[in-house]
């Protein structure tokens, strides 16, 4: 009976003790954050381009932080389950995770019926990677610039086939916004990711690829593959040929960020904290470095301007949307 | 070429040998356990080689590739139960080989031709990779369908004593394979507002539960029980196959290397497609292919030496133009960028002497699982002789282990149960399982491409036979589908005569 009262004033204590911490918890927890490893969250599976920038970044944030930064991938749909964790996780700072604009803010549209999560539930930190799009042709095409390519399809609505890699996608939505501005009908054929789209390119089997600039800046670099146009307002460096669609005349800008978030109801202290980790990995030259080998434009877009970013093509896209939805539904 | 003498160089190290030799463990490890994937073990690896120098970080990751490959024929083999796609047509032969006393022998001959296979598109790799990646890129849509109509053929050599049940397995993995997001239209098809089946319904779940987790109910049930038990009690059988039956297999090794290979440098085509192809053109090609699914060594010979031959396959785009030829070498790219190199041709120039130390290291490696794997075999029999009752739970913990670590789902995991009991009843009522995986695989192959093309062509059907290269493949499914009833026909207009 002794040991068992013991037992019930440990539970009685440690109950106390849990409500008492618990009363306490906003601010000790900013006050001493961070004392345990903090959960990445990655959308998308482990080596790909999301998933190595998040590692390489959760390296230089564990030497801000003092502790381990674990990626976890839960990737599926898109990026929507990763998500969808996000944002029912755990609001004290020890899940963060990597979201991916446009397709975040498109999802809750799109997907209206069955999407897992709202954008109301995710507060976006910092953009941190730009990636913008391009239109690229195989070296040896006959085309030369956008307006060839425009030539071509009014000429033969069905000579021109452009890849895309998922219908909705910051790919497509590019391309249809080109066509739009060029005042064309144009063929699209999907594939599955950066490798088949781009093998299917080199071999001759579509005429044009609509990717990113750090899906085709190898290629381009290598001569393999021509860029037609980058979507950005202006040139990029790492294919510093690549004429942008505005000096041709076609104001299209497109591409796909990536940019960390933390649950809606993280406490401003904490939210700070991770801010000013953010900002420093983002300026550390080594970091830098690290980015440029991989073709990565790092853009950075602090706090309330990201929450804006996110908001505004949130508004834009759903305008969009609205007039001609780009999914049957 | 001069840079290959610096390579051995450092892949002769102590720290090298040492990183591999853990490399190939943990990869056979990996292997064998039910849902933990080759791109799994890989991207686990990932992080560990953060800090560690480019050599050894690619070494530890091409040793951990292939000798997963390999560790999956293990289980498949001894328990029925095969780590990942690659070694379902592994199963088919070697399961009934352990379960008459002969899971040595299998192991043997698994391991063998899987030294075989992985030798000889290591080989292809570094003799020829650069001419050989242009093949990568030769192959359309319109290619890619037919290849997985061939896939599809193989369905008749796996269920050949019950072609009507291998077919209506076949129709309900074809059935599944439609489930998910259009990536054509961006319409959700029977996902019933399940995010997790977005991506259709995933491979690994249904495979884990389709054979692992059946395989688990059947050994708790005392009859069940009873396939292994008993039978498997003459463990002093061979280790080595008999050299009569190497020798019998040669041809097969070979042809099925050459298909591994090849099959391995297309993008997207998958490992099991190649073990499956390997597998019915073995059969096909045999005196004897009526024994094939009821233990034939030539079988297991077939399958491992394809899936190891892939290995080297998928290598060649992806380091020669920087596209990689599946899911674990995608990871694989991660894990070069990492360490500053950009897969493409720069890798042969600019990176030269760390690329061929890889290509070395991978050499080593197939070598070290063999003996590795030689060494264990008389071990590892002995999980035949666990009574049911215990390895069947144990199975049970691993799948919903490797299940639920496959992208942390708990969907997953329920998933694989269920079709745990559906796996347990087919066996039952004999409907092969292996159909409705191969169709599951190659349902997506087959509807993305056939739509690709028809998008490419405007609709125009004949795209298939005005292609030189789509026009040989469906001459070969014609022959491959046309053989067994020229055969049969032969034999009974023989019979006739005599």
């Amino acid at each position: 009976m002794k040991t068992q009262s013991r037992l019930a004033r440990k539970v009685v204590l440690g109950a106390m003790a849990t409500i008492l911490t618990g009363g306490l918890s906003t601010a000790t927890l900013a006050a001493d954050y961070p004392n345990k490893p903090i959960q990445m969250i990655v959308a998308f599976g482990a080596g790909g381009s999301t998933d190595t920038m998040a590692r390489i970044f959760a390296k230089y944030a564990e030497e801000e932080l003092g502790q381990r930064v674990v990626v976890v991938n839960r990737p599926g749909a898109g990026g929507e389950l990763g998500w969808v964790h996000l944002a029912n996780a755990d609001p004290d700072g020890y899940t963060i995770g990597l979201i991916n604009s446009p397709a975040v803010e498109v999802y809750p549209f799109t997907r209206e019926d069955t999407v897992g999560y709202s954008l109301d539930e995710i507060r976006p930190l910092a953009n941190v990677i730009t990636d913008p799009g391009v239109l690229a042709v195989v070296a040896d095409s006959p085309y030369q610039s956008l307006d060839d390519l425009v030539a071509a399809v009014k000429d033969d609505p069905e000579s021109v086939i452009i890849s895309h890699e998922g219908v909705g996608g910051d790919d497509h939505l590019a391309a249809l916004n080109f066509a739009e501005e060029a005042d064309i009908g144009l063929s699209f054929v999907s594939y599955n990711g950066n490798a088949e789209a781009t093998a299917a390119l080199l071999g001759g089997h579509i005429t044009a690829f609509e990717g990113n600039m750090s899906e085709a800046a190898a290629q381009i670099q290598e001569g393999k593959a021509r860029g037609l146009a980058v979507w950005a307002d202006e040139r990029v460096e790492a294919i510093a040929d690549v004429p942008t669609g505005k000096e041709q005349g076609y104001d299209v800008q497109s591409a796909a960020s990536r940019g960390f978030a933390v649950p809606a109801d993280v406490p401003q202290e904490v939210y700070d904290t991770l801010l000013a980790v953010t900002r420093d990995v983002v300026d550390n030259p080594e970091f830098r470095a690290e980015m440029e080998q991989l073709n990565m434009p790092v853009n950075p877009i602090y706090g309330e301007e990201y929450v804006e970013f996110i908001h505004d093509s949130h508004d834009r896209l759903k305008a969009l949307w609205e007039k001609d939805p780009w999914v049957e539904q | 070429m001069d840079v290959l003498l610096p390579a051995l160089g450092n892949v002769l190290t102590p720290m090298a040998l040492l990183t591999l030799f853990l490399g190939t463990l943990a990869g056979m490890t990996i292997g064998s356990l039910p849902g933990l994937s080759s791109t799994m073990g890989v991207a686990l690896c990932i992080p560990i080689t953060f800090n560690m120098p480019p050599d050894l970080a690619l070494m530890l990751l091409g040793a951990v590739y292939v000798s997963s490959v390999y560790g999956g024929s293990v289980t498949a083999i001894l328990l029925r139960t095969p780590g990942t796609d690659a070694s379902i047509a592994t199963a088919l032969d070697g399961y009934p080989l352990a379960a008459a006393g002969r899971g040595g022998e299998a192991l043997g001959m698994a391991t063998l031709a899987s030294l075989f296979g992985g030798l000889f598109s290591v080989v292809v790799l570094i003799a020829i990779a650069p001419p050989l990646s242009t093949v990568a890129l030769a192959f359309g849509p319109q290619e890619y369908t037919v290849l997985a109509i061939f896939g599809l053929v193989t369905i008749v050599g796996v269920a050949s004593d019950r072609p009507l049940k291998g077919v209506l397995s076949a129709a309900v993995g074809l059935v599944l394979a439609c489930v998910g997001l259009d990536t054509f239209t961006g319409m959700q098809r029977f996902t019933f507002g399940h995010s997790e089946l977005f991506e259709g319904v995933p491979l690994l779940p249904v495979l884990i539960g389709l054979f692992s987790v059946s395989q688990a109910f059947n050994l708790c049930v005392p009859e069940g029980g009873g396939v292994l038990a008993g039978k498997g009690q003459q463990l002093k059988g061979r280790r080595l196959p008999l050299w009569h039956d190497i020798r019998r297999s040669l041809r097969t090794l070979l042809r099925s290397s050459v298909i591994g290979s090849v099959v391995g440098i297309l993008p997207g085509a998958g490992t099991s497609i190649a073990s499956f192809i390997s597998y019915s053109e073995a059969r096909r090609h045999s005196p004897t292919p009526e024994r094939f699914g009821k233990g034939e060594l030539e079988g297991v010979a077939a399958s491992e030496s394809a899936n190891n031959a892939v290995t080297g396959g998928t290598l060649i785009p992806t380091l020669t133009l920087g596209i990689p030829g599946n899911a674990v070498t995608a990871v694989f790219v991660g894990g070069l960028t990492i360490h500053g190199m950009i897969p493409g041709p720069s890798l042969f120039t600019q990176h030269a002497e760390t690329t061929y130390t890889l290509i070395l290291s991978l050499f080593l490696a197939n070598i070290l699982f063999a003996v590795l794997g030689l060494w264990l075999c008389r071990y590892l029999v002995v999980v035949t002789k666990v009574p049911g009752a215990v390895l069947g739970p144990m199975i049970l913990v691993f799948s919903v282990i490797g299940t639920y670590a496959l992208r942390n789902e708990v969907f997953d995991v329920w998933l694989a149960v269920a079709f745990g009991v559906v796996g347990f009843f087919m066996e039952r009522w004999r409907y092969p399982a292996a159909p409705l995986v191969i169709a599951l695989i190659l349902g997506p192959i087959l509807e993305v491409n056939f739509r690709r093309s028809m998008q490419i062509s405007h609709w125009d059907l004949t795209t298939f036979f005005t292609r030189p290269l789509s026009l040989t493949l469906c001459l070969l499914v014609v022959l491959a589908l046309a053989y067994p009833l020229w055969n049969q026909w032969r034999r009974r207009h023989s019979s006739v005569q005599h």
